[in-house]
Parts: C-alpha cells; structure tokens; sequence
C-alpha cells in the first residue's frame, strides 16, 4: 500500500494503520544514534594494539611500583662463560650383526632424553622409540613392564626393586654420564657464580632469599650481586636430576637431610615446579632472577649460565666434560652385581681437586631374562640386546658433540658382560 | 502417483502403521547409543571407587581432610605416604572463582554488545572471533601464560595490585609471575569464549515484544537489557557460567604450567598452588607406590564428584530460574 513516504526512501514497513509516517514509530529515546560507540570501540581496540606492539617490542616500559625487593630487570647481557667441547668426530656406524627390523620402546629419564633422540636416529637395524617422561616414570614403567627398557638418573630403591617380579631380575646397565648444573637468569652478571652446597642448600630450603646475601657474596668477591628476590626452580615431577640434586645437598646441609631427604621427588618448600629439565630451563630463561637445576647438557644447549660448585677439595669447579669424566674416574666406582642394589653407587663429591661434585651416571633397566619376564617377544628381546650393544659401544662416540660424558673403558666392558648375560 | 515412494518400508503392503519392527530396530540402535554413554560414565566412577580403595580404607575422612601430599620416601626420617586433598581442592575452587569472577563480566558485556548494539554487520565476525578463543589448544595457553604473561605479571600488574590492595592480605609476598593468579587469569580467558557464545544465544531468543515494551515505555538501552532482557535471559545465561566453570574446574596443561605446582595450601593469590588436575597431570606417570596410585584416583574422584555436583546442583538452580519465564509461550 505505503510504497514509503517521500520524506524517507526506504523505510521499513510498518505494520501498523494507514500510511504511517516515520514518526509514529517506537521512537527511542537516544542521541546522536551509535556512531559514537563506534568511534570509542575502535579507537580503544587501536590504542591496545598499539600500546601492545609497543610494550612487545620494547619501546614502551611501565615503571613498576614494586614494593619487595625484587628489582626490575637491568638490560640483558650475555653470559660469556658457555664452555664448548669441540665435537668429536662421529664414528663410522659398524653395526654389530643382530636382529633388525624391530620396534624397541622405552621411557624414563629427561637427562638423557637428546642424547636418545640422536641414538635412535644413529641406530638403524631397528627403530626404538624413546618417552620422555621423568626418572620416576621410567622405574615404573619398568616395574610394570609396559616399556622394554627404562631409563633412569637414579638407581632404584630398595623398595622399588623389591616391587620386581620375578625377585631380583632388573639389570642396571650404565649407559652414559652427565652432571647436575645450578642455573641461573641473572643477566646483569657476565662471569659465572661460585656457589657451595650450603648456599644451595640454604636457597632450597628459603633460608636465602635474597641474591644479595652475605654467603654468597663472601664466596663471589668483587661480584655486584643485585638486590633481588630470588625465584627458586624446582622440578614437579619424578626426576633423576632431582635425586642427584638432593642427595648432594643431603651430603651438603644436616638440615636438608633431616626434613627433605633425597629422592625422585621430594616435598619442596618452597619454590616453583615445572615439568621436565626442559620445562625448568624454560621457566629460569624466561624468568629473571631464577634459580635452578638441570643437567649440563640443557644448560650447554640452550645457553643458560650456569654456576660453579665447590668440590670437597674446596676447588669450585665449573662443569664440563672433562671435570665429570674425571669425577667419575676417581670414584673408583665397585659396581655391584648387575641385579643388585645400585642404590649406593654414587660419583658425588669425587675426591679430585679439578673433579666436579655433582656428576652422576644415567642407567638403562631391563629384565635380566625377558623370556621369564613374559611380556617380550624373543625376537624383541634380540634386538633390545643388539641395541643396547650398541649404545655402550658406538653410541658412546655421540656423546661428546651433545654434551654428554663417554662412559669410561672399564664401564663399558662391565657393561658389555652384564648385555651378554640376558638372557632372550 | 509421484515416482519416489520416501516410506518404501511402509509400501510392500498396504497399511495403516508403519512396521513394527522398523521402529523396534530404530529405538533399539538410539537406545544403545545411549545406553553406552552411561555405561561409560559408570565405569569411570566404579573404576575410581575400586582404585581408591586402598586410600579409603587407610585414610578415611582424613584424606579430606589432610592438607600435605607426601610421596613414599626412603629417608627414615621423614614420614612418607601420607596424602590429603584439601591443599588441591582450593587451588581448584579459588582458581575457578577467580578466573569465573573475571570472566563473566567480559562475557556478558560481550554478549549484551553482540544481540543489542553491535551492528548487525559486525556481530558475525566479532562473535566468531570470540569463539576461536575456544579453538586455541590449551597448551597453548599453558606456554603463552608462561613466556608472555607471566611476566607482565610479575613486573606491571602484580606490584601494581600489591601496592594498592596490600591490605586486604591477599596479595602479600613476592611476586613470581607463576601463581595462583597467573593461572586464573589464563582459566578466565580460556571460560570466555563458552561463557559468550551460550550468553549470547540465551539474550537474541529474548522475543522482541519484550524489548518493544521497555522502550515504548520510554527505556534508555541500559534499562532496556536490564529490566527486560537479561531477567528473560537469565536462565541461559547461567547455564553457560555453569558449563565455563565446568571448564575451568577440568583444565590441566594451562594451569600446570602457569600455577607453580605447588603442593600446599596457596596463603596469597601471589603463591604458587595446585589443582586437582594439575596433581593428577605431573604425579600420575611416576606415583611413587600403590598407595599412592589409590590416592590419585581418590583425588581425582573427588574432582569428579564436585563437578557432578556442581552440574546438578546448576541444573536445579536454573529450574527454578526458568520458572514463570515464559518460554515458549509466545
């Protein structure tokens, strides 16, 4: 009927009586409509974006109105004291003869865990697939054979290898070394920190709070430490890395050994936890005025400084392959019996002078007799043999350029009899 | 006749009805679909009622009662195995309050713009927008509220709020970045997206003669969704606050790695804590025992049965919004 009023070409059409004029409608008690609105949204969504990019790419810093005393971060230096090992030339791949064409799974250990990617990449008669999981996962998935090795920084407890069945039938086979590192984001500090196991010790606990303390000031002389809580970084799950941190700072502090102890996992007191070596070098790189513990080769590769520890000779010793080599050298390590209790077997503390205090083996479990075990094909349990041959042999000339420690002569051969022992 | 007979099942013969049989098979198959499902649910809850078991019958009510979770130890001087779920059951429930205290005024504001002010070529896109929140794994949030939030937190909004709040006694002690706070801030944004989306539709099936009659009365738009929208909308609008907490009560990488993973009572929102998932998610590989297996599913059936009853306890709340709402009749 209404083909719209003159005054308004197409309005919509109202249902109601004879031509209606715009007025008669729901007239709305407004302004200047919502133009406006729109103008505010779009103007605030530019001024984040903007202020954001700004704040991102560092052109634009609030001033932080702290009030502890944990100051903002000072423009970042890089650490010079990354000490490199020149890669030692990778030898050929003879493989001994052996069963191939088999899947190998196994589980455990984060230490380990590049060093494993770049074995199971070396390693071609037969594809083995590494979990990395944590220490403590690796001895349980061991004990409930869902893995047909485990992989573990910690030797097992009497309790956990009394949870074995059959009784006694876990080989402990040491497949590489490595050292525990203390971590650190300090960015306003160019040399590397001495620390001693009792200003460790007092950091874990919470007793030190503050870099700017007088324990570790008298041991870093000439060092301006900056006035700044520091961020305590722990591991939340089961760990290797943890075991040989806390049995170090059980030797090191009376304290610690009477209410922390030393274990996979242990109840912190304080501290953050995040999950794997990877997940505490990401935490302590991305947190200034961090503080924690990974294995050496984390550290080496990721570029995070780390610390040097006093030893018992009262030498601080910055980690590298050759000061842990020669820790595990003067241990004059007894390896027990394959199937025994490692629980003891420790490198802590090394009696040398140049020798670093928190180096430690990485262990490989696996049932002495597979076929007894009963959850293993013959064939698997053959390949599970040739690769374990060849990690103790071969693999070892992999180690160096990843930061990892080649296991001395004589730990080689006592592996190779203990290899030769399993029974498929 | 038309040549596509679409009841061929009904055509070999004349009839009446449709064959029995036909239906019988039809509700059967549905039938069994559904009867799945809750056989499934079942056997969640018996199989965690059969793996606490061993904590039940060892702690009793002290498990709930317990606030340290001690893994079995070697040391003889320190007690071992001895479990507790309080620490975790309120780093669950304070990080699902805050990050819903946060959230839902973002959502509903969201959702009031999208259905009344947005125009109507931009609510497409804008509310879109707002759903990929959803899509974005929470992994992802996990690692972003690590390396980019936290430590905005810890240099500009943590000082800030401890200077102006300190008195309050909540946001006392140094400040990490990796907190109770961090991680509920990350649940909020995680719970907008379900909390919209659900608003949203609640508020646009608000029928329009309600709007009609406000403004004819001379309403301004405030008063308009305030009176006689969102009292309409109600219902739906607390079910999707019911469904975000769901979420956020559940979530576990993005608070795992944002919340410190701590195993105590959190004493200010700048401490680090746990939740029961986070628990579950960086003990369950590597439970130190038996017990201390039982223990986890004793934990993680608690958190089973608070989400349970959260659900239930949602569902008769909004009964008795949605009575004498009027829906459906038009």
């Amino acid at each position: 009927m209404s083909s719209g009023s003159p005054s308004s070409g197409s309005a919509p059409s109202s249902p109601s009586g004879p031509s209606t004029p715009p007025t008669d409608q729901i007239a709305r008690r407004k302004g200047s409509g919502h133009t406006g609105l729109y103008v505010a949204i779009a103007v605030i969504v530019v001024l984040v974006v903007v202020l954001g990019g700004a704040y991102a790419t560092g052109v634009l810093k609030f001033a932080s109105k702290s009030t502890t005393s944990c100051a903002a971060p000072a423009t970042s230096v890089v650490p010079a004291n990354i000490a490199t090992s020149t890669p030692a030339a990778a030898a050929p791949a003879v493989q001994p003869a052996g069963v191939t064409g088999q899947i190998i799974s196994g589980a455990g250990s984060t230490l380990v865990n590049p060093l494993m990617l770049e074995w199971s990449l070396e390693y071609t008669n037969n594809t083995v697939e590494y979990s990395s999981v944590g220490s403590g996962a690796g001895i349980a998935d061991i004990t409930d054979k869902t893995q047909d090795f485990g992989a573990s920084d910690a030797p097992m407890t009497p309790t956990q290898q009394a949870a074995i069945t059959p009784k006694n039938s876990i080989d402990t086979i040491p497949e590489s070394a490595g050292a525990a590192v203390p971590i650190y984001n300090l960015p306003t500090i160019a040399a590397p920190l001495k620390f001693t196991g009792q200003i460790l010790a007092a950091i874990y606990l919470g007793d030190i709070t503050n870099w700017n303390n007088t324990a570790l000031q008298l041991v870093n002389p000439g060092v301006v430490l900056p006035n700044a809580c520091i961020i305590v970084v722990h591991r939340s799950d089961g760990s290797g890395t943890t075991f040989v941190f806390t049995s170090f700072l059980s030797k090191e502090n009376a304290t610690w050994n009477n209410t922390i102890g030393y274990a996979t996992s242990v109840n912190w007191p304080v501290g953050i936890g995040s999950k794997g070596n990877s997940g505490v070098t990401t935490t302590v790189k991305s947190t200034v005025d961090a503080i924690g513990y990974v294995d050496i080769n984390y550290a080496l590769t990721n570029a995070v400084a780390f610390g040097a520890v006093q030893n018992p000779k009262g030498n601080f010793v910055l980690a590298n392959l050759a000061n842990i080599a020669s820790a595990i050298d003067d241990s004059n390590l007894h390896f027990p019996a394959a199937n025994a209790s490692w629980y003891n077997v420790s490198m802590l503390n090394a009696p040398g002078a140049e020798d670093y205090p928190l180096a430690t083996l990485t262990y490989v479990f696996v049932y002495q007799n597979e076929s007894a075990a009963g959850y293993m094909s013959t064939t698997v349990a053959g390949a599970l043999v040739d690769f374990l041959h060849w990690i103790v042999t071969v693999g070892q000339s992999y180690s160096a350029e990843l930061y990892y420690v080649p296991l001395p002569a004589g730990v080689v051969s006592s592996d190779q009899a203990t290899i030769n022992s399993i029974v498929l | 006749m038309s040549a596509a007979n679409p009841f061929p099942l009904s055509s070999s013969r004349p009839r009446k009805h449709a064959p029995k049989w036909a239906d019988l098979t039809f509700a059967l198959l549905t039938g069994l679909g559904a009867a799945l499902v809750m056989v499934l649910l079942a056997a969640f809850i018996v199989v965690l009622f059969i793996g606490a078991k061993a904590t039940v019958e060892l702690f009793g009510f002290r498990f709930l009662t317990n606030d340290v979770w001690i893994s079995a130890s070697t040391n003889p001087h320190i007690p071992g195995n001895i479990y507790g779920i309080v620490p975790f059951a309120v780093g669950t429930l304070l990080t699902s309050a805050i990050a819903l205290l946060l959230a839902i005024p973002l959502s509903l504001g969201a959702a009031i713009f999208l259905t009344q002010q947005a125009p109507v070529r931009l609510r497409g896109p804008v509310g879109q927008l707002i759903e990929l929140l959803a899509a974005i794994p929470s992994i992802i949030y996990g690692f972003w509220g690590l390396v980019v939030l936290a430590p905005i937190m810890r240099y500009e909004i943590e000082p800030a709020l401890q200077s102006w709040l300190y008195w309050t006694g909540w946001f006392n002690g140094p400040t990490t970045g990796v907190d109770v706070l961090t991680a509920s801030v990350i649940l909020a944004v995680m719970v907008i997206p379900t909390i919209t989306a659900i608003s949203r539709d609640a508020i646009a099936a608000v029928p329009i003669h309600q709007k009609e009659a406000a403004l004819s009365l001379g309403a301004t738009d405030w008063e308009v969704t305030r009176n006689a929208v969102i009292p309409y909308a109600r219902g739906g609008v607390f079910a999707g606050i019911i469904l975000g907490l769901g979420r956020a009560l559940g979530e576990t990488m993005a608070v795992t790695l944002t919340i410190g993973n701590k195993n105590a009572i959190p004493t200010s929102l700048f401490s680090q804590g746990q939740t029961i998932a986070s628990l579950l998610a960086n003990q369950f590989a590597e439970r130190s025992g038996p017990l201390e297996l039982s223990a986890l599913m004793e934990a993680g059936l608690i958190l089973l049965l608070i989400t349970l009853a959260i659900n239930v306890g949602g569902r008769m709340i909004l009964s008795r919004l949605q009575r004498g709402q009027g829906v459906g009749r038009e």
